[in-house]
């Protein structure tokens, strides 16, 4: 390993072994509990077994490139002739950390730091994962895709990712963290938008309903640059995903888009901010998610904007609606303003299918149990509609409305 | 026997025992127009509602027959299948169900006749060109279609947007609550020229109205004056008139006295 790296990997164990696993009592995990949890039951598997993937919902169709991480390691590492061709870098993080450390070196563990205790023990402790890196100017159309999976019951895997659109580029990635087997994830991705940068990023969680998920993603955009994330989430016992956003640059706009369906006593824990540090920055996020069953989701949201960041346009909302009287759905906004001249604006409600609109359908002909499939697939399609490819959108819708019982 | 027929009709806001519809009596076929008018809060959507089965309220009393069967014991979608529709007084807006995709998915339950029943969904090139000429009847235009149902859509939209369906659906008895509010003059006579070309041999039309502006294109067999929860007086055509020049004042003066 190199020498930055084995320090890096080091500077983050310190601050591991220093941080206790958060309890209640911390601000960001009110709603999440942690106890119970035998951490140390789960173990890194290192040599994961071969063989193609099963459970993908977007990996059909032409790719850029491909990369499958198995438990510990990348088990698929591939990038198309023609984007290695316009000088992209993809694949294997592992690898690529040793053969292009110029492109992973100056950012690792910059954007997604050691201070936060998941965050802390996968900088010590991951094992592979992937980077993409496309240089100022190029352009590529077809979509990268990254699949994440455990195929050894009680493996921890702690991947890790370095997504790096530059100046002017654009490309779309699709992250999926696939079914599998029970099991521990902890990961990171760490994104920069160049200046008119364009990322799209596409991250499915449709972990086994027996794992624990946990993951940080931030992002930053520089000026005039475009993220448009949508993030759809369908598995895991207990998942809690941080989903970060920081506007660096003038003008620049994110697109933030969730869908989540959560049955059966699962719990969801999604953690977002909104970080204005430039004027006239736009963010827009929309979360909408459906309960079943026992389930429970939180979603904490923060705008934040930061003094001199005037023009700021930001928006949240969390829509949720419970298909069961003992599921439950807390939303937490909040906005944090230090500067005048801005429009935050946010929203929250969580309730049953509206008995009045299901009436409406009905004295159309269409049965109740259809009646209520429709709304919710209308419920949800109002944040899936955001997508931009549609090929994904559809095969998307498909995937959450198989989690609705009909 | 008429294809509707209602007979001392009670109903109450559910779990209450606020009565709002006191007994009321009315029988009406395929190829007539009644209808219904009175005065704010008189219980006309509440008639409505009830015959077409919305949750929120119970019927304590009487009887409904339609097309020979027992209205009440079936479940709103039920009815509908049989041939009853409601034009909504306030329409829902359906978020993220397209116009095309709503009505396409109740002419397509309207083919299938219930859960039990066999899928035979429309052709899709059918249902266009059905959808099409519908569109064109009520002047509505093409690039409509593809919007979230009433989502946005203005007063008069909605009301259009409800006899397109109508139109799609092709009932034997449509109740209209209220179609002519929220309509400019121009819309109101593609709307009344819409319902006038529906109704016919196999479809007859309740038109609910406080105002006597729809009747003038549209003209009923039958008039039935509501007010507090009972229909105080049934007449011909001229009832309209009597009601414009003397007011529901008027009639209650002459129904009290
Ligand atoms: N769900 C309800 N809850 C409370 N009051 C109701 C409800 N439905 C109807 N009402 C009351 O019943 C009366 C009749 O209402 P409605 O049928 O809407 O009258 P109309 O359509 O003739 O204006 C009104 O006084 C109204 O307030
Ligand atoms: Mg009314």
């Amino acid at each position: 390993m190199s020498a930055w790296l084995a320090e890096r990997r080091d500077l983050a164990a310190q601050s591991n072994a220093l941080l206790p696993v958060p309890t209640l009592s911390d601000e960001h995990w009110r709603f999440t509990s942690l106890r119970g949890i035998d951490f140390d039951a789960f173990r890194a598997v290192e040599a994961p077994a071969p063989g193609e993937i099963a459970g993908a919902i977007l990996a059909a169709g032409d790719h850029a490139g491909r990369v499958v991480v198995r438990d510990g390691g990348a088990v698929v590492d591939e990038l198309s002739e023609a984007a290695a061709a316009q000088g992209v870098a993809f694949g294997s993080l592992r690898r690529l950390a040793e053969e292009r450390p110029e492109l992973v070196e100056p950012l690792l563990g910059t954007i997604v730091g050691y201070d936060e205790k998941f965050a802390a023990e996968n900088g010590a402790l991951w094992t592979d994962g992937v980077l993409l890196h496309v240089p100022a100017g190029v352009k590529v159309a077809e979509p990268f895709h990254v699949a994440y999976e455990i195929a050894t019951e009680g493996a921890a895997q702690q991947w890790r990712a370095l997504i790096v659109v530059e100046e002017g580029a654009e490309a779309t990635l699709v992250e999926e963290h696939l079914s599998g087997l029970p099991g521990y994830a902890n990961g990171v991705a760490e994104v920069q938008v160049g200046v008119a940068g364009h990322l799209t990023y596409v991250v499915v969680q449709d972990r086994c309903d027996a794992a624990l998920h946990f993951a940080a993603h931030r992002a930053e955009i520089a000026k005039d640059g475009l993220l448009d994330w949508a993030a759809c989430s369908t598995g895991a016992r207990t998942g809690k995903t941080r989903m970060e956003t920081r506007l660096t640059g003038e003008g620049a706009t994110g697109r933030l888009s969730g869908v989540y369906v959560v049955d059966d006593k699962r719990h969801l824990d999604l953690d977002t901010t909104q970080e204005h540090d430039a004027p006239n920055a736009v963010s827009d996020l929309a979360f909408k998610g459906v309960l079943l069953d026992e389930a429970r989701s939180v979603w904490r949201g923060v705008i934040r904007v930061a003094e001199g960041a005037q023009g700021t346009d930001s928006y949240q909302e969390n829509r949720n609606l419970l298909l069961s009287s003992k599921a439950r759905a807390d939303s937490i906004p909040g906005l944090e303003i230090d500067t005048n001249d801005v429009r935050c604006t946010h929203g929250a409600t969580a309730g049953p299918v509206d008995p009045m609109l299901r009436f409406y359908l009905m004295s159309r002909g269409v049965p109740a149990a259809e009646a209520e499939r429709v709304i919710v697939e209308g419920f949800l399609e109002e944040a899936l509609e955001r997508i931009p490819d549609e090929r994904i959108r559809v095969a998307l819708t498909e995937h959450v409305m198989r989690r609705i019982p009909s | 026997m008429a294809d509707l027929v209602i007979r001392n009709l009670h109903a109450n806001i559910a779990d209450t025992d606020t009565e709002i519809l006191k007994g009321i009596d009315l029988e009406m076929s395929r190829g007539e127009i009644h209808a219904i008018m009175g005065p704010n809060g008189s219980g006309k959507s509440t008639l409505s509602h009830v015959l077409m089965g919305h949750p929120g309220y119970e019927v304590t009393a009487g009887e409904v027959l339609f097309m020979g069967e027992d209205l009440l014991e079936l479940e709103a979608d039920e009815r509908s299948r049989a041939g009853l529709f409601l034009s909504f007084q306030y329409p829902f807006a359906v978020p993220g169900v397209t116009v095309a995709n709503f009505i396409r998915m109740a002419v397509n339950a309207h083919r299938k006749g219930g859960p039990e029943g066999e899928d035979d969904p429309i052709r899709i090139p059918e249902f266009r060109k059905q959808l099409q000429e519908a569109m064109e009847l009520l002047e509505i235009d093409k690039s409509m279609s593809s919007r979230s149902l009433n989502e946005g859509f203005s007063g008069g939209e909605k009301k259009r947007f409800e006899i397109l369906q109508m139109a799609m659906l092709k009932p034997s008895i449509a109740i209209l609550d209220e179609t002519d509010s929220g309509l400019d003059i121009d819309a109101l006579r593609i709307v009344s020229g819409g319902i006038n070309q529906l109704v016919g041999p196999d479809m007859g039309a309740l038109i609910i109205t406080h105002y006597q502006r729809i009747l003038d294109h549209v003209k009923p067999d039958r008039i039935h004056v509501l007010m507090d929860g009972r229909i105080v007086r049934s007449g011909g055509p001229e009832l309209a008139h009597e009601l414009e020049s003397s007011g529901y004042a008027g009639i209650a003066e002459e129904v009290s006295a």
